[in-house]
C-alpha cells in the first residue's frame, strides 16, 4: 500500500513537524522521469542548497563572489558542482540538517551515480546531516556503493491496514455514493485486502513513477 | 543582524572557519543562479494527494529511529536510509500493482 513517493511524504512531514520544536532544517527533491534532463546533478544539488541558504538570512562570502565574477562570462556561469557540494557540506554542518530524496531510479543512471558520490562527500563533511532516499528495489546496491556506507535499507510493502486506509479515503470520495452502502463497503474493505496481500498499491499519479 | 544569524555564524565558526556569512541584496537572484528547480512545488502536489495515515509506520520501524536519532545510543551510525520497493512493471494498472519478487533480498 506504501510507495516510495507515500513514504517520502510521510518522512519529510514528519521531518518538517518536528522543525517547529527543533532547531534543524529540512531539504527535499523529487525525480521524476518527465524532468530528468533539467534534474542535472547540478542543477539537483544546486535546488538543495538554495534551499538550506533560504532560510539562512545571509549568502556565504564565496557564493556571492562567484555570482558577481560569473557575470563577467559570456551568458553567465553556473556554479560547479564540487562548490556546491563544497557549500553544502559548510552549510548542513551549521545545524542538524535533514536531505530527503524521492525516487532516486527516475534519475538518470549516470547522474545517480554523481549525486550518489556528492551525497556520500556531504554526509562525511557534515556528520549532523541525515540523508532520506525512496526508489525501486533494484538500485539498493548502487545507493549503498555510491553512497560509501552508512547506509541502512528498508523494504517498502503492503500493510492491510494501510490498504484499508486507502480503500476507506477513495470510498469516502466516491463519485457515486448512490450505488454504495454499508454491506458493499465492508464487503470491498474484506475482500480487496485478502485478494492482493502479495500486491502493492501505488497512489499518485501511476505516470509519475512507472515504466 | 538578527540574532539567528548571529547564533548561525557562532555555530559555523566552531565547526569551520573557512566560510564567511555576509548579508547579499541580491539574494533572491543568486539563489535563482544556483539552481531553476523549484522542488517545493512538487512537494506541495504530493503532500496534497497523500492519504493521512498511510505509511505512518515507518516513522516506528527500528532502522527509522535508528536512522533519526543518530549513534546517541552507541549503535552503528547510519547517516542513510534508503526506502525501496518494486511497484511493479505493468503501467496499466492504476491502483493495484505486483511486486517483483526478488531471490535473495529480505523484504
Amino acid at each position: 500500500m506504501l510507495t516510495g513517493r507515500d513514504g517520502s511524504s510521510v518522512v519529510v512531514d514528519y521531518l518538517c513537524d518536528q522543525i517547529t520544536e527543533q532547531d534543524m532544517t529540512v531539504a527535499c527533491f523529487y525525480y521524476d522521469f518527465a524532468s530528468r534532463e533539467a534534474q542535472s546533478p547540478t542543477n539537483m544539488l544546486g535546488s538543495l542548497l538554495k534551499q538550506l541558504l533560504s532560510g539562512l538570512g545571509a549568502m556565504p562570502g564565496e557564493i556571492v563572489q562567484k555570482f558577481q565574477g560569473q557575470k563577467k562570462a559570456i551568458g553567465g556561469r553556473r556554479l560547479q558542482l564540487a562548490d556546491i557540494v563544497k557549500m553544502c557540506t559548510a552549510v548542513t554542518s551549521l545545524q542538524r540538517t535533514f536531505i530527503c530524496v524521492d525516487a532516486l531510479d527516475e534519475c538518470v543512471p549516470r547522474h545517480r551515480l554523481e549525486v550518489l558520490h556528492a551525497f556520500g562527500q556531504i554526509l562525511r563533511g557534515s556528520p549532523n546531516t541525515r540523508m532520506f532516499m525512496t526508489g525501486r528495489s533494484h538500485i539498493q546496491g548502487v545507493v549503498e556503493r555510491g553512497l560509501g556506507g552508512g547506509t541502512i535499507s528498508v523494504c517498502i510493502k503492503s500493510r492491510d491496514d494501510d490498504i484499508v486506509t486507502y480503500l476507506r479515503a477513495r470510498l469516502r470520495n466516491d463519485t457515486s455514493p448512490e450505488a454504495m452502502d454499508s454491506v458493499l463497503e465492508n464487503d470491498i474493505i474484506k475482500s480487496i485486502p485478502e485478494g492482493i496481500s502479495e500486491m502493492y498499491v501505488p497512489v499518485g499519479d501511476p505516470e509519475d513513477s512507472y515504466e | 543582524m538578527s540574532r539567528a544569524f548571529t547564533d548561525n555564524i557562532n555555530s559555523f565558526n566552531n565547526v569551520s572557519n573557512s566560510i564567511i556569512f555576509t548579508a547579499a541584496d541580491d539574494e533572491s537572484k543568486i539563489l535563482a543562479w544556483l539552481s531553476p528547480l523549484e522542488p517545493q512545488v512538487r512537494h506541495h502536489d504530493i503532500c496534497e494527494q497523500r492519504v493521512d495515515g498511510i505509511g505512518d509506520w515507518l516513522l516506528e520501524t527500528r532502522e527509522f529511529r535508528s536512522w533519526y536519532n543518530g549513534n546517541e545510543n552507541g549503535g552503528s551510525d547510519h547517516a542513510a536510509l534508503f526506502c525501496h520497493g518494486d511497484p511493479g512493471v505493468r503501467k496499466s494498472h492504476i491502483w493495484y500493482e505486483k511486486p517483483v519478487r526478488n531471490k535473495g533480498h529480505d523484504c
